[in-house]
């Protein structure tokens, strides 16, 4: 049973993690589309900047070092968007050019850091935290800030959304960007705030994953599973790339913890076809009928 | 000398496996970046039949190919079934790719073939020559031409362009789908077959994310609805980072930049739309030196 | 009874608490030409969608040639010779005139995927039939000139006209057009006409057809039907002279413009 809670918990921050990764594929496809495959190298981008904050001459607190990899990640998640998404979009490109172009922006930044820093692992530095107990169970405390701060940061983007004149442009944008427009919201704009959330959010994910296992280059390959979370989810929507995020964090903690943590990600791929078998729009999808 | 061969051999293996790529990605639309596990598929399973069961090299390569593309409907059918948006669909494949990888890390051991996990399967019968390469290469290309010119090639050119319409007009869109998978899952799996019988020993290293991604980039500068255009760009991605071996740790961000810049500047690629006949050669002559503003591809 | 080849009873559609269609019911004989209309928003597209299955009805029955066609995919659809035109024109557009016909006529290959490797005489003599029969359905709507122009840069009614020829590849016994003179002026219309009428007459198909230029319907479906839809519901049934004089017809259209 101590062993259920332990494995419950640490599945609910990896949820939590995939969560934040899921909502911004989610956010970037139901304004332009397309997914944002560069999400990945953000993902490492922004935990190798925390990184080498911490450790470099800088010696910043782990907060601070936070707060620059995400300033950083931002910068490069705006500059992509103005260099390699902005043309495409301005010319109404369709999706498989901005997917090509997103992938592009991926392998250039991965292989930069790969050539950079090598492809070691490093350990995330920060302190030895004592688990808490509870009782007779321990729980990480770094589980517990990984999911309480992924929350936080989904609940502000939540607030951000459906409380703001902002997010009210970006939620008016998914639904008809061309139309968003013409009633006066400036489309760049909800581009740069768009990408901008993506930059916090990969970042955000990245560093908690950094601590959790490790720092590499190609770490950002998990991204992998918050895009299977979104599809078992159900595609364009955020609580549904939610639901999924948390279901899959879960089982794959209970396979590694019960089963074997090699089959791990074996386990993730086949729980993506058996859904996409018996559900094929996903757990909380619609069937996305095509305007004729 | 032998250099030059070693890069016409690899040249030559990235040429079939790209072709089978270009057929998926360039004329049915689906986007794959897993293809390196259906090479591995192969090439296993083709090296099994040859060291394990006496089995012939020709037919070693082509049932390795069957199997890729048997396999390959793992996820070929969930994934049609649920007409999984293009982008899904490659997240599909590259999950299933990394799956192959790891299920081969993992095995050490299948009945009494020791497959050796990660240190890989060795002692492979060396039997990728030149002339074998060469052979294979001109089939590939000689069935390639020929299915994407027939009726059912064509049939999937209308399922890149407008699935829904193609549906409306009688294309059985899961039939279509699921045979030009089976064809570029085959031909990727011969590719993988040549390579272990070339290098003598497999690892699940080589058929990383890297090495689908090496695909992608050869299909993606070729061209679109072009089978000449990835021929060319697979020879010349394989040979220029051999000859220039410092360029090596840069190929993949140099990739990544091209990936932008040609969809930027010429989203159709190379060759985009260029049919193999000797007209290409005309068509190309006139692509370099009459640029003319071209508009972009709807 | 024998002579009915379509028959649509009580079909409903709601998108998400909207009723889009409700409860129409429609008949056709063989051979038949008749009429769709109605303001914008009455459902109209949507009752073809239905048909061809790209959307599924809440309720009702459609039979086809006296079996329900309801479940059907719409390549199943097509191949039991239902076809369609499109309101916003959806052809491939980077293949040429000639490649979006004959994909009519192949979207089943008439060979198999073997012969597609090493063509057989059989699959050669077959293509020379194919391309045969795409250059006459092409002469047939006046495309002979643009065979090998690419369908997105031809001029916007040639490609209306392709659209019919692709949708007539398929050989079907209904063929549904939607709204094939959007966008055409008074001679383009007149054209259009006459060659409707020329298909209708040699093709014999039983035809559909939903359009908003009026006086397009009215010479069409002389001595034939004419329905009319507002907002999802049958509003009138008659021959165009009835239509014309239907006060209810009248009042949902200027009711439209009044808005």
């Amino acid at each position: 049973m101590e062993l259920f809670i332990q494995q419950l918990v640490s599945g609910i921050s990896i949820g939590a993690i995939y969560s934040l990764l899921a909502v911004g594929y989610a956010l970037v496809y139901s304004v332009y589309n397309f997914t944002n495959w560069a999400f990945d190298g953000f993902m490492a981008f922004g935990a190798f900047m925390a990184f080498l904050a911490i450790s470099s001459a800088l010696e910043a607190p782990f907060w601070v070092a936070a707060l620059i990899s995400i300033v950083l990640t931002v910068l490069l998640a705006v500059t992509s968007e103005k260099l390699a998404y902005s043309p495409l979009r301005k010319r109404k490109a369709p999706r498989l050019f901005m997917m090509i172009s997103a992938m592009g922006v991926n392998l250039a930044i991965v292989n930069l850091i790969n050539l950079f820093f090598g492809g070691t692992f490093r350990k995330f530095p920060v302190d030895n935290l004592q688990p808490i107990f509870i009782g007779n169970v321990s729980v990480g405390r770094m589980d517990l800030m990984a999911g309480a701060i992924s929350f936080g940061v989904l609940a502000l983007l939540w607030l951000f959304l459906y409380r703001t004149k902002w997010g009210l442009g970006i939620r008016a944008s998914s639904i008809d960007i061309l139309t968003a427009s013409l009633m006066g919201i400036n489309n760049d704009a909800v581009a740069l705030i768009v990408f901008g959330i993506t930059g916090v959010l990969s970042t955000t994910a990245g560093i908690f994953f950094g601590i959790k296992y490790a720092v590499f280059p190609m770490m950002g390959l998990v991204t992998i599973k918050a895009m299977i979370a979104s599809i078992v989810g159900g595609l364009g929507s955020l609580p549904a790339a939610i639901l999924g995020s948390m279901l899959l964090g879960i089982l794959e903690t209970l396979v590694s913890g019960y089963i074997s943590s090699t089959y791990r990600d074996l386990f993730s791929f086949f729980f993506l076809i058996v859904i996409l078998l018996f559900f094929p729009n996903g757990l909380m999808g619609k069937s996305g009928d095509e305007k004729l | 000398m032998g250099y030059i061969y070693a890069i016409i051999i690899l040249g030559g293996i990235n040429i079939i496996a790209v072709l089978g790529v270009a057929i998926l990605t360039c004329y049915t639309g689906l986007f794959s970046i897993g293809h390196a596990g259906f090479m591995a598929l192969g090439g296993y399973m083709s090296a099994i039949m040859v060291k394990e069961f006496n089995i012939p090299f020709p037919f070693a390569l082509i049932i390795g190919g069957t199997f890729a593309g048997l396999c390959s409907f793992i996820i070929g059918y969930p994934a049609f079934r649920s007409r999984l948006r293009g982008d899904y669909f490659a997240i599909a494949t590259l999950g299933f790719s990394e799956s192959i990888r790891l299920l081969l890390n993992n095995t050490k051991t299948i009945g009494n073939i020791t497959l050796g996990g990660a240190f890989g399967y060795m002692n492979i019968p060396s039997h990728t020559t030149v002339l074998a390469v060469i052979v294979c290469v001109i089939l590939a290309l000689y069935f390639a031409h020929m299915f994407v010119t027939s009726q059912y090639g064509k049939n999937s050119i209308s399922v890149s362009q407008d699935e829904v319409a193609a549906q409306m007009m009688g294309v059985n869109l899961m039939k279509t789908k699921m045979i030009a998978l089976f064809i570029s899952a085959f031909y990727s799996g011969v590719a993988g077959g040549l390579l272990g019988f070339y290098f003598a020993y497999l690892s699940p290293s080589f058929f990383s994310i890297t090495k689908s991604s090496d695909l992608l980039a050869a299909v993606v500068f070729g061209g679109i609805q072009s089978l000449i255009g990835p021929f060319i760009t697979a020879f010349v991605l394989v040979a220029v980072p051999e000859l220039l071996r410092s360029f090596a740790e840069w190929r993949l961000i140099i990739y990544g930049f091209l990936f932008v810049i040609v969809m930027i500047f010429r989203p159709q690629g190379l060759l985009g739309y260029v049919e193999i006949n000797m007209s290409f050669v005309r068509v190309f002559w006139n692509k370099l030196f009459h640029r003319k503003a071209k508009t972009q591809e709807g | 009874m024998s002579d009915e080849i379509l028959s649509i009873k009580n079909l409903t559609v709601d998108f998400g608490g909207v009723r889009a269609v409700n409860n129409v019911s429609l008949t056709l004989n063989k051979g038949e030409f008749i009429g769709l209309i109605g303001p914008n928003g009455a459902g109209k597209t949507t009752v073809f969608n239905l048909i061809t299955n790209a959307i599924r009805p809440t309720a009702g029955q459609i039979n086809f040639k006296g079996k329900s066609i309801l479940g059907k995919s719409p390549d199943q659809i097509c191949r039991l010779g239902i076809s369609r035109t499109f309101q916003n024109i959806r052809l491939f557009p980077q293949m040429t005139a000639y490649e979006n016909v004959e994909l009519g006529l192949h979207s089943t290959p008439k060979y198999s995927l073997a012969e597609a490797f090493i063509r057989t005489p059989r699959a050669l003599r077959v293509e020379a039939n194919a391309r045969k029969r795409a250059h006459e359905l092409l002469e047939m709507v006046n495309l002979g000139e643009h065979v090998n122009a690419r369908a997105s840069s031809l001029p916007y009614g040639l490609q209306r006209r392709l659209e019919l020829a692709r949708a007539m590849a398929t050989s079907p016994d209904l063929l549904l057009l939607d709204e094939p003179a959007a966008g055409m002026n008074e001679d383009e219309c007149k054209d259009l006409i006459n060659l409707i009428r020329q298909i209708h007459t040699t093709m014999r198909y039983a035809m559909i057809m939903i359009e908003h230029h009026m006086n397009v319907v009215m010479d069409l479906c002389q001595g034939s039907r004419i329905y009319v839809l507002s907002l999802g519901s049958l509003l009138a049934t008659g021959n165009p002279a009835e239509i014309q004089s239907n006060p209810d017809v009248i009042k949902a259209y200027l009711g439209e413009r009044k808005r």
